[in-house]
């Protein structure tokens, strides 16, 4: 029964979701969606424990033999995310319950929750499928509720975003189709594992198909991830979305394909294969890039969900960076900063949610002084805004530091400037919204203390996340070893 | 030249691909740049569905059961595509609803336009 909890979570969701679709009352639909995200997140923690003690869970769907059938592979770093991504999930789920009216329409709320329910789904096959095309479909199916999500506003901007981001993410996805195409010419196989046992014996008669194959992953699954001259798509669809959905779109959606990319790379092909290659030093080059150009764009954003949207793309940086490394070092703190990030990047999206709803402004200049009405409110923001700066224990500065390690460990020091510019970087836009409002008599003049206070009900998700995010920069040394 | 005429599947979707990329990329027109996706997603159907194809077998639809699997094609590619396809008309149909939208909202379907309109306000 226990090895069958992957496919059951993805059941459990799509059930719920289809279920939601024929009941009106929005009361029910809250609750049924509560209900579900809960049973999955219990779940997973229960398949944690099972990775944990038994290693790797390979389950085969259909047929008994990999050959054929789809198969789930479950490693302790899938395992890990998704945990982590269903607690995230279940957070942003929480605090919809009470704002989710103030930004979409009442007719449309239960497609909210069908939407989620779909968008976690889908999530959590792509992490758990060991199947290169199922893991097509079920992108497919993130994307396209994705897209959803993003559109629930109904206002100009949103279908503007949307188609934006439906065609870039057509484009990726077919390139991807491509990719699978190449490599099942190659190797006649979908599993990734079979894939791999092909591919290592004979790599070296194909060597322009696998550079080919290679691009192809990288540009489409980059596309759909963000990465960095790929981005465009991201700070007009992840702002203009609806405040629950962008924290779950910015925390967990763009980090999956990412983490296909890993899959794909380490799994599919091997660290010794890929580094034959010049595929790494380009992903290296593009994480670069985003580390740095992510966050200068975010110093010139006057909007606060746009600035943290594309620190959203600068965050992404760090991963692919990681991954460029093309290292086991490398790969493990890459996956460590998708969940410190999906954790920090949610509570922030949240965060600046309550901050624009009480002050009914997107402008960052407006925020002067909140510190001494939301005094509670900001406090959070700042051990968030202080993770993704690098102060210690958070989990910023534990990958941050980790990244310098395997830097020196892979003898290529002058990176390690690349990472220190980058935080440097992520002060400067950072910091101005904490000081100027907590400091600054001009900044605090008339304003009245705790008047914008928010009900400890409502920030309850956001101290979890907080609280969650440190823990897991106190045990990284332990999260890092599992990987 | 020999290359191409054993491989003018392969070319032909190549071809395709690029046609459905080069219109996806210089039309500002929602309407064509959709057709250019579809076009391009053909492409890749038709790549995927030749890397199946054996010359001189059938489809694998069983009619007469005395033929063995060696008179017939690879159909895992075929089933495949079947997928896609399904995903394809699905992103096809979702991205027509939003164009309807954006009409309803700009007068307009061409990017260009609604760029500048965004500009003046």
């Amino acid at each position: 029964m226990i090895e069958l909890i992957p496919f059951i979570n993805i059941l459990i969701l799509i059930i719920f979701s289809f279920t939601i679709i024929i009941i009106k009352k929005d009361k029910i639909v809250k609750f049924m969606s509560l209900i579900s995200n809960l049973a999955v997140f219990i779940l997973s923690i229960f398949l944690l424990i099972q990775v944990l003690d038994n290693g790797t869970l390979l389950l085969n769907l259909g047929k008994s033999s990999s050959l054929l059938g789809i198969q789930f592979y479950v490693g302790p770093m899938e395992a890990v995310l998704s945990v982590v991504f269903t607690f995230v999930m279940l957070m942003i789920l929480w605090f919809s319950y009470s704002s989710i009216e103030n930004e979409i329409s009442k007719s449309r709320i239960s497609f909210f929750y069908i939407l989620i329910n779909l968008l976690l789904a889908s999530l959590l096959g792509v992490i758990y499928s060991n199947d290169l095309f199922n893991s097509y479909v079920f992108i497919e199916v993130s994307t396209l509720s994705a897209c959803g999500l993003i559109i629930l506003k109904d206002k100009k901007e949103n279908i503007k975003a949307t188609i934006k981001y439906l065609i870039m993410s057509t484009i990726g996805s077919g390139l991807v189709l491509m990719a699978i195409a190449y490599v099942y010419s190659i190797t006649g196989h979908l599993n990734i594992s079979s894939i791999n046992e092909v591919i290592i014996s004979s790599y070296q008669n194909h060597n322009n198909a696998v550079l080919i194959i290679l691009g192809l992953f990288t540009v489409g699954l980059g596309i759909k991830s963000a990465v960095f001259p790929l981005h465009s798509w991201l700070p007009d669809a992840h702002s203009s979305a609806p405040t629950p959905a962008s924290a779950a779109l910015s925390a967990l959606v763009i980090k999956v394909y990412v983490f296909m990319l890993i899959k794909v790379l380490f799994r599919m092909f091997s660290y010794e294969i890929i580094n034959d290659f010049i595929i790494m030093d380009i992903i290296l080059l593009l994480g670069s890039m985003g580390m740095i150009f992510g966050s200068i764009m975010a110093i010139f954003q006057k909007e606060l969900k746009r600035m943290v949207a594309y620190s959203s793309v600068a965050q992404m940086g760090y991963i692919v960076f990681g991954i460029g490394l093309g290292t086991v070092s490398g790969t493990a703190i890459a996956v460590y900063h998708i969940i410190g990030h999906a954790v920090t990047k949610s509570s922030l999206f949240l965060i600046s949610g309550l901050f624009i709803e009480k002050t009914s402004s997107k402008k960052i200049e407006d925020l002067k002084g909140i510190g001494k009405e939301m005094p509670i409110t900001l406090g959070l923001f700042t051990i968030g805004a202080f993770s993704m700066v690098g102060i210690p224990i958070l989990p910023g500065f534990i990958s941050k530091w980790y990244l310098s390690l395997t830097c020196i460990e892979v003898g290529r020091v002058p990176l390690i400037l690349i990472i220190l510019a980058s935080s440097l970087l992520n002060v400067l836009y950072y910091f101005p919204i904490i000081i100027n409002g907590y400091f600054g008599n001009e900044n605090l003049e008339g304003k009245i203390y705790k008047s914008k206070k928010i009900e400890l009900k409502r920030l309850m998700p956001v101290f979890l996340l907080v609280i969650a995010m440190i823990l897991i920069g106190a045990f990284s040394s332990r999260l890092i070893d599992l990987f | 030249m020999e290359f191409i005429i054993e491989n003018y599947y392969e070319v032909g979707a190549v071809i395709l691909f690029g046609v459905g990329f080069v219109t996806l990329m210089l039309h500002s027109n929602l309407i064509k740049k959709i057709i250019g996706i579809n076009i391009m997603d053909t492409a890749i159907f038709l790549f995927f569905i030749s890397k199946g194809y054996i010359l001189g077998k059938e489809a694998p639809i069983v009619t007469e059961l005395s033929k063995t699997a060696d008179n017939y094609i690879n159909p895992v590619p075929s089933a495949l595509m079947l997928t896609g396809i399904v995903v394809a008309v699905t992103t096809t149909a979702f991205a027509l609803g939003l164009t309807i939208k954006l009409y309803k909202h700009y007068n307009t379907v061409d990017l260009e336009e609604i760029l500048k309109i965004r500009e003046e306000s």
